[in-house]
């Protein structure tokens, strides 16, 4: 690594110049930082607290509370949390079936491959997939009707719904958690299972006292991963209920932009300020955890 | 450890089940355009389709173009950082991952209000880049009522667009680059070939680049992958891209949907597919456009 | 009866290649035995297979006469010490070590207590309650091992556990392990490709090669009375001298034309092929009578500190001569005749 010296002590940092030709190297991202993504940030957090002459008002803050805006947002989350926390359980029995299940050699690279595929699978292509398949004309629907007299939609189910929307959500939130937690997994060293089993510990024991507590920072982290994911989703919404069955905060947003619906511009920013503040919030979640988890595995 | 793999062969199946069934079901649909016979009819007719081929292209052209920003901007800035301003490599990731954090509507959101008309910011009057007329570019088309009727934002050159496109692709960018940094352990490559005699831009074309040949070509292929299937951006800032197009299909027509559904997963499979062969193993990346 | 018994253990791979190939072994309470042998020769394969990790393909392993051989690992009442250490990263020091106890019910009282005379033992004391990352690699391994005796183990297994440390923490470690397996009087076996450590540790080794026992004894009696090429060669170093058989009833052979004794018989017949085994240290230089003589040329001198080591060309073929390092010793100079003394009892005739 860094050479030393006779005296054992490391060399002095390069000389100021090279530093410089360093910084300004760096110079042209920062600039495009500032330019695309510092400004419009600035401009949402401040504009949401300008009302429409101008002045300065926490209006915009507080109309976040209206009825239509909350639903919205309760909507978002509501879905987020569910595909985070479905997504997240399925998605870690896959990744567990896939790294520790004894399964045949070709298995992993093959479903993590195709994981990598239905992770950015969304927008109306995915749509279209599960109209095409639970739709009220879709294969499954019919094959139900036509062969077991089971009508889905008229025992309640609704594609166009809360819960169709979220079945979805899961088919890129799945891989996303493979994709995270495999290598969590893979990171959970044969010793440490064989030392538990030594010492007079059974599977569940292992489970429950050393590979759990190991992997749950990760869990987490990647749960609040598949959150934010799913919080910021807008495509896949779209293209389902087009446009506006459902009431999200992203699809309210997006139709402020389109000078749709409420022709409220200060609303509009709180909004787009809510979203990101929610989102930071998962940003430092998951950041801390996964700190700890660094902390541990050397 | 051989336990427990009927449990593992079970959840296999499950999500097997889970993710063929929809992509079977929607190749079903799409050979039903002619009543009572299998065909590929609805292929054909995206196919021909004039705008198929024309917000393919341009989807394509945008990918392309935000790879070259995106690598002029990351390679340079990861070096760097890893090589001499490690204590900056904070502040680098955490704009990296500002698409986490600042979802593709808000974005654009910020976009628009910043760069679609004059605004005083802070008392200095920006003037709107997007209402700019630039050159067109060979071979690039004019921008086109697509989408809706709404007015589409003017702009012959389509620098927004890349730029979000851009800001997109950090993430998966900035973690390819940077894996294949500290995977050939830049510092004593740098040592090693200044010790021999070698100047800065002879080590950056000689040892670092040849290098990071894998993770370049990573980063590029899942940027494809995003921006040729990308809807967010495109759409509000009204723009004949691919994502969009889809769009349009989906709520006019019912079958061409389902065919361009199996051909947009044909072509992301392809892609990264082919992302897989050039890496070889690498530990996947994760793409994600929404 | 021997405490631990393996017999005829088999393990076999695919493709009909033996990984551990008719292995038999009694280890008595109490004693420390070495699996000493290079990469791949089957030590850590046995091993896991007495710990339960792996199934022989035949034989049986029998501990205080109980047939342990296909039982679970969990139950076999085993602590075992791993290379990598192995402590579970989650919990504290005191959590790792009290880890057997409390998966076996014991009160929180009787584990505190028992944690704490652990830590006594490997000179720990205050260490309870930090976390395995803030340990260093010598200190970590002390753990490992407190944490497998905690539980009283009827026997102890350890897979190499000092090649991930540094030398001088390896060998003051290697003094702690024996001292506190010789207090607590507990079985072990120890796995290591360290001849050294083998040497210095064990009350016997087992040398391995190639899935097979090469020899079984004190280490004293693996370095000078080898049975096999291999385990001669393998410990420590070893002059092999061609030579003639000259007379196989008395253990006289030739190299060169030159008579040397050796005090052995040997099954060769007269006049075959065979090489000399001749440890360095044994020989010295000088005309010394009653003593086997060669004649040769100093080729080069290496210092090592304690030991000389001298290279000398007896005409064609070299050999090793070391001699203890003395402050007021004069060195023979590159390129000086001399002549080179040996007992006929330090070495024998070998095929």
């Amino acid at each position: 690594m860094t050479h030393t010296d006779s005296t054992g002590t490391p060399p002095a940092p390069p000389k100021t110049s090279s530093s410089l030709w360093a910084w300004l190297g760096l110079v042209p991202f920062f600039l495009f930082a500032i330019a695309f993504l510092l400004l419009p940030s600035l401009s949402i957090f401040i504009n949401s607290f300008q009302a429409k002459n101008g002045s300065f008002t926490f209006k915009n803050i507080l109309d976040l509370s209206e009825p239509f805006i909350r639903n919205a947002y309760w909507n978002s989350i509501s879905i987020s949390l569910v595909t985070a926390i479905g997504g997240g359980i399925f998605g870690f029995f896959l990744a567990y079936a896939v790294t520790l299940g004894g399964l045949p050699k070709f298995v992993r690279p093959f479903i993590t491959t195709f994981s990598g595929v239905a992770s950015n699978f969304a927008g109306v292509p995915l749509a279209f997939a599960f109209i095409s398949t639970l739709g009220r004309a879709g294969m499954v629907t019919v094959l139900l009707r036509d062969t077991f007299n089971f009508n889905i939609y008229d025992a309640g189910f609704n594609l166009y719904s809360f819960w169709g929307l979220s079945l979805v959500y899961m088919y890129f939130q799945f891989p996303l958690m493979l994709l995270i937690m495999t290598p969590a997994l893979d990171g959970l060293r044969r010793e440490w299972r064989e030392a538990a089993e030594n010492l007079g510990a059974n599977s569940f024991q292992y489970w429950r006292y050393i590979a759990m507590p190991i992997l749950l920072p990760s869990l987490l982290g990647s749960m609040i991963l598949l959150f934010g994911n799913s919080f910021g989703a807008y495509a896949t919404a779209y293209a389902l209920t087009s446009g506006g069955a459902i009431n999200l905060v992203t699809n309210v947003i997006g139709a402020q932009i389109s000078g749709d619906v409420l022709n409220n511009q200060g609303l509009g920013y709180a909004l787009a300020l809510g979203m990101v503040v929610i989102m930071s919030l998962s940003l430092i979640g998951y950041s801390w955890l996964q700190r700890q988890t660094e902390r541990w595995i050397r | 450890m051989k336990r427990g793999s009927i449990w593992a062969w079970l959840w296999v199946v499950l999500g097997a089940i889970y993710f063929f069934l929809p992509l079977y079901a929607t190749f079903d649909f799409s050979l039903r355009l002619k009543r009572g016979v299998l065909s590929f009819a609805a292929y054909e007719n995206v196919f021909n389709d004039a705008r198929f081929v024309e917000s393919f292209t341009f989807s394509l052209q945008m990918a392309l173009w935000t790879i070259l920003v995106s690598l002029i901007l990351i390679v340079p800035t990861a070096y760097w950082v890893h090589l001499r301003l490690p204590k900056v490599r904070p502040f680098v990731e955490l704009i990296t991952l500002m698409p986490f954090v600042i979802p593709a509507v808000v974005l654009t959101f910020g976009f628009i209000q910043v760069y679609s008309k004059s605004t005083t910011f802070f008392g200095i009057a920006l003037p709107s880049i997007l209402s700019l007329d630039f050159f067109t570019l060979p071979g690039l088309m004019q921008v086109r009522d697509f989408v809706s009727s709404r007015t589409p934002i003017t702009l012959a050159f389509p620098i927004i667009l890349i730029a979000g496109y851009t800001v997109l692709s950090f993430p998966y960018m900035y973690r390819a680059v940077d894996t294949g940094l500290r995977a050939m352990d830049v510092r004593t490559l740098t040592e090693a070939a200044e010790s021999l005699g070698a100047n800065t831009p002879s080590i950056l074309w000689y040892v670092i680049f040849p290098n990071l040949r894998a993770a370049l070509l990573s980063g590029a292929f899942l940027t494809i992958a995003i921006v040729v299937g990308e809807f967010t951006l495109a759409s509000l800032l009204v723009w004949p891209a691919f994502g969009p197009y889809i769009q349009l299909i989906g709520a006019n027509r019912a079958y061409e949907p389902a065919a361009l559904s199996v051909i947009s997963f044909g072509l992301t499979w392809a892609t990264l597919g082919l992302l897989q062969l050039f890496t070889r193993g690498q530990q996947g990346q994760i793409a994600g456009a929404r | 009866m021997a405490f631990l018994e393996l017999t005829h253990v088999n393990k076999l791979f695919t493709q009909g290649h033996y990984a551990v190939d008719n292995f038999n072994l009694s280890v008595e309470r109490g004693e420390f035995v070495s699996f000493l042998g290079p990469s791949g020769c089957g030590k850590t394969t046995t091993l896991r297979m007495i710990a339960g990790f792996e199934t022989p393909s035949s034989g049986s392993i029998k501990i205080n006469g109980d047939e342990i051989t296909n039982k679970p690992p969990n139950q076999r009442q085993i602590g075992m010490v791993f290379q990598s250490y192995a402590l579970f990263p989650n919990m504290t020091i005191a959590g790792n070590i009290g880890f057997g106890l409390m998966i076996g019910g014991k009160s929180k009282d009787e584990i505190k207590k028992r944690v704490g005379e652990m830590l006594d033992l490997i000179h720990l004391p205050n260490y309870g309650d930090r976390y395995p990352y803030q340990l260093s690699g010598g200190q970590q391994q002390r753990v490992a091992l407190a944490r497998a005796i905690a539980i009283q183990p009827q026997l102890l297994l350890l897979d190499e556990p000092l090649s991930a440390l540094d030398a001088k923490i390896r060998v003051e470690l290697r003094a702690e392990i024996r001292r506190i397996q010789r207090e607590l009087g507990i079985t072990t076996v120890y796995v290591t490709h360290d001849q050294e450590e083998a040497l210095s540790l064990s009350d016997r080794i087992v040398v391995m090669n190639s899935g097979k026992i090469e020899q079984v004894g004190t280490p004293f009696e693996i370095y000078n009375y080898p049975t096999t090429a291999f385990a001669a060669s393998f410990v420590g170093q070893l002059n092999l001298i061609p030579i003639t058989v000259a007379d196989a009833a008395s253990g006289n052979c030739a190299f060169n034309g030159i008579s040397l004794n050796t005090s052995q018989p040997t099954s060769l017949a007269n006049g075959s092929s065979a090489k000399l085994a001749l440890r360095p240290e044994e020989m010295n230089f000088g005309k010394v009578d009653g003593r086997n003589l060669l004649d040769g040329t100093v080729e080069s001198i290496t210092f090592l500190g304690s030991i000389v080591r001298t290279r000398v060309d007896i005409g064609g073929f070299m050999i090793s001569v070391d001699l203890f390092n003395e402050r007021k010793i004069t060195l023979p100079q590159v390129g000086e005749q001399v002549t080179v003394n040996f007992p006929a009892h330090a070495c024998w005739i070998l095929e």
